[in-house]
């Protein structure tokens, strides 16, 4: 009982938190999926209408549909060019490991728009890559080479988010026991067999983080499609954006940012039965 | 206490605090403070000299009379003032004017109270009016028009329609918003940009989705219009302001604001008074100050905004004068097509149709 108690009182203030500017806001959007208006007179009308011309737009439910692919590709791209990173971090770099990791994250306390906007002057026709494209001869002079386009998104996002992949990967591999490989390789196995059959299945839980890191905020993003996108690197948030900033549609917007939640719930709960949510979290 | 009665009521009592907050709020305090609801980069306590009579009547600290809550939209404004942000004074701009009046969230202006209010441009103070009163003064105004870099296109446009021309194929940037590509497009094939029909939205959409071929990318804040030209990333940059022009030719660049055939776009802001304000007399105060002709011309001067005032010329630098027609005042509004206030029906369909356009492949 006195264990209870006491787990109440430290967990209040969590719950309090969590409940006020978590739970009660998102239940405020579904609230509005169903207003007509944002405010006024029209916000106490109710209707199933923006469902209506959600669900019949078949371009914005494509627009989803794309978005949701690409940020599942940046999220695959980036645990990929994390993992060697954190497995050298965890495995090879010996008394040098806490600097490396050091060097890692305080490339990712830089600013977010910062990173972005360097691309953008990399990418930008007087830029060094463009210059370099043109030295090749892969493009005209002073012709932006790579930028505003989807590939430009996907570059940047990769960029920006393999430091945070590499942490729940690097949590995960310093968990394995050094004894598992001994005993791998006592009993025979090579060394990509103990990866295989060791390494790789008890990093799974970091992996999987690391992945839900990236696709989550992915799919919501606005701001690098909106910097460096162009026209074709345009991305449901900029849409659901648009509801907000410009349309003023605020029923409209939450419903569409419904429909995302929904969308990232889904590998979020698949994750969650596959794995404990304690391995998730790296504890 | 089980855990989870635990997490229920502590639930249940966040909730009942929350609905006893929401109970309060709303009313501006007659503190003898002004909230004002601005734009950043407006304010007295960052450019004194754009409110001097103010600043003079209250000396050093006439910023504890201030107080600013910003917006970066001016969607994000009317939501604030609609959410109940108690704010005495707002400065929106023109296309959303109507909104405010129809819902009640300003109250009309009495101009005896305004010792500058002779010399507003009338034209300017007509966009104000509505129902035959006046809620808004206005205060700043400005053009949307092509700021093109002279020695990378091939030819400048000399009409909104140009545009079309597969010539600057890749390397136009738009606006990113619907309701100024709604209103540029319209002006390029003779439409009413202000009477929405189907048929030319429909045609508006079409028109848009041609263009996506010339275009590179879609500018949203307004240091991508000063940076896509003066990177050479963009050889246009449409709707943009004069700024952006005064900025790239003050760093030495070629560049040209067009004069369309077809006519430059206009913007003008204003203030307006909240229907709560409680500080009423502080209210005209700084609105009066606004208008004098020293703050207008330091405004014009600092920014290379237009001013309401058309007594505020002596002061302003003559190269304003002479690139924003300062001096003929009375024939701006005959070569510029003025945003006109649209319902909110009209917002959500130019951003509907805006969207479709970026959506489209």
């Amino acid at each position: 009982m006195e264990d209870r108690r006491r787990l109440s009182i430290l967990i209040t203030p969590s719950v309090i938190f969590m409940l006020i500017l978590f739970v009660l806001p998102l239940l405020i959007m579904v609230v509005y999926t169903f207003r007509q208006g944002s405010f006024g007179p029209t916000s106490r009308i109710f209707t199933l209408a923006h469902y209506h011309d959600f669900l019949s737009d078949r371009a914005l439910q494509g627009l989803l549909w794309r978005s949701v692919v690409q940020s599942f590709w940046i999220s695959i791209i980036s645990v990929c060019l994390a993992y060697p990173v954190s497995y050298h971090l965890s495995f090879r770099a010996g008394e040098r490991k806490m600097t490396l990791l050091t060097i890692i994250i305080v490339t990712a306390w830089v600013s977010f728009l910062l990173r972005i906007l360097a691309w953008k002057v990399l990418l930008g026709g007087s830029g060094a890559i463009a210059s370099l494209a043109q030295g090749l001869g892969l493009s005209e002079e002073g012709v932006p080479f790579l930028i505003y386009s989807q590939a430009a998104v996907n570059l940047t996002l990769i960029y920006v988010w393999i430091p945070f992949v590499a942490l729940p990967i690097f949590a995960a591999l310093e968990r394995i026991d050094p004894s598992l490989h001994e005993a791998a390789y006592d009993l025979g196995c090579s060394r990509p067999e103990a990866f295989v059959r060791v390494t790789l299945p008890l990093s799974l839980p970091g992996v999987v983080a690391g992945f839900l890191f990236v696709f989550i905020p992915t799919v919501g993003e606005y701001v690098t499609p909106s910097l460096v996108g162009g026209t074709t690197g345009v991305m449901f948030g900029n849409i659901v954006r648009d509801q907000f900033v410009r349309a003023l549609n605020w029923p409209l917007g939450s419903l569409m940012s419904l429909a995302m939640l929904i969308v990232v719930l889904i590998p979020l709960v698949v994750a969650a039965r596959l794995f404990k949510f304690s391995d998730l979290a790296g504890l | 206490m089980k855990l989870q009665a635990f997490v229920s009521k502590a639930s249940l009592l966040t909730i009942l605090l929350l609905a006893l907050g929401a109970c309060g709020g709303g009313q501006a305090e007659g503190d003898g403070k002004l909230t004002i609801l601005e734009w950043s980069g407006y304010e007295a306590t960052e450019n004194p000299d754009f409110f001097g009579p103010f600043v003079e009547k209250y000396g050093e600290n006439f910023g504890d009379k201030l107080d600013y809550i910003f917006f970066a939209e001016d969607a994000e404004a009317y939501a604030k003032i609609q959410t109940d942000v108690a704010a005495d004074l707002v400065h929106p701009c023109n296309s959303w004017w109507q909104l405010y009046v129809d819902n009640g969230l300003v109250q009309e202006i009495d101009t005896s109270k305004l010792s500058n209010w002779s010399h507003v441009n009338p034209a300017l103070a007509a966009l104000g009016q509505f129902d035959g009163k006046q809620y808004f003064v206005p205060w700043d105004w400005g053009y949307e028009s092509m700021l093109v870099r002279t020695d990378l296109v091939p030819e400048v446009p000399t009409s909104w329609a140009d545009l079309w021309n597969p010539q600057y194929a890749g390397h136009i940037a738009l606006w990113d918003s619907g309701e100024a590509n709604y209103a540029m497009t319209a002006l390029a094939f003779g439409i009413d940009p202000w009477n929405s029909t189907p048929e030319n939205d429909e045609f508006i959409k079409q028109k848009l989705i041609e263009l996506k071929p010339n275009v590179l990318t879609y500018w949203s804040d307004y240091t991508e219009a000063y940076d896509l030209p003066q990177t050479g990333d963009a050889w246009i940059v449409v709707n943009a302001w004069q700024d952006a022009y005064a900025n790239a030719d003050s760093n030495g660049f070629a560049v040209e604001y067009v004069q369309p055939s077809e006519g430059r776009l206009g913007w003008v802001c204003g203030f307006g008074i909240s229907t709560n304000t409680a500080d009423l007399d502080l209210a005209y105060e700084y609105i009066d100050a606004s208008i004098a002709d020293s703050s207008m011309a330091a405004l014009a001067n600092t920014y290379w905004y237009g001013p309401a005032n058309t007594n505020a010329l002596a002061d302003i630098d003559p190269y304003v004068v002479e690139f924003m027609e300062l001096d003929q005042a009375n024939s701006i509004q005959e070569r510029t097509s003025f945003y006109q206030p649209i319902t909110e029906e009209q917002r959500q369909t130019r951003t509907g149709i805006w969207d479709e356009v970026k959506v489209s492949q």
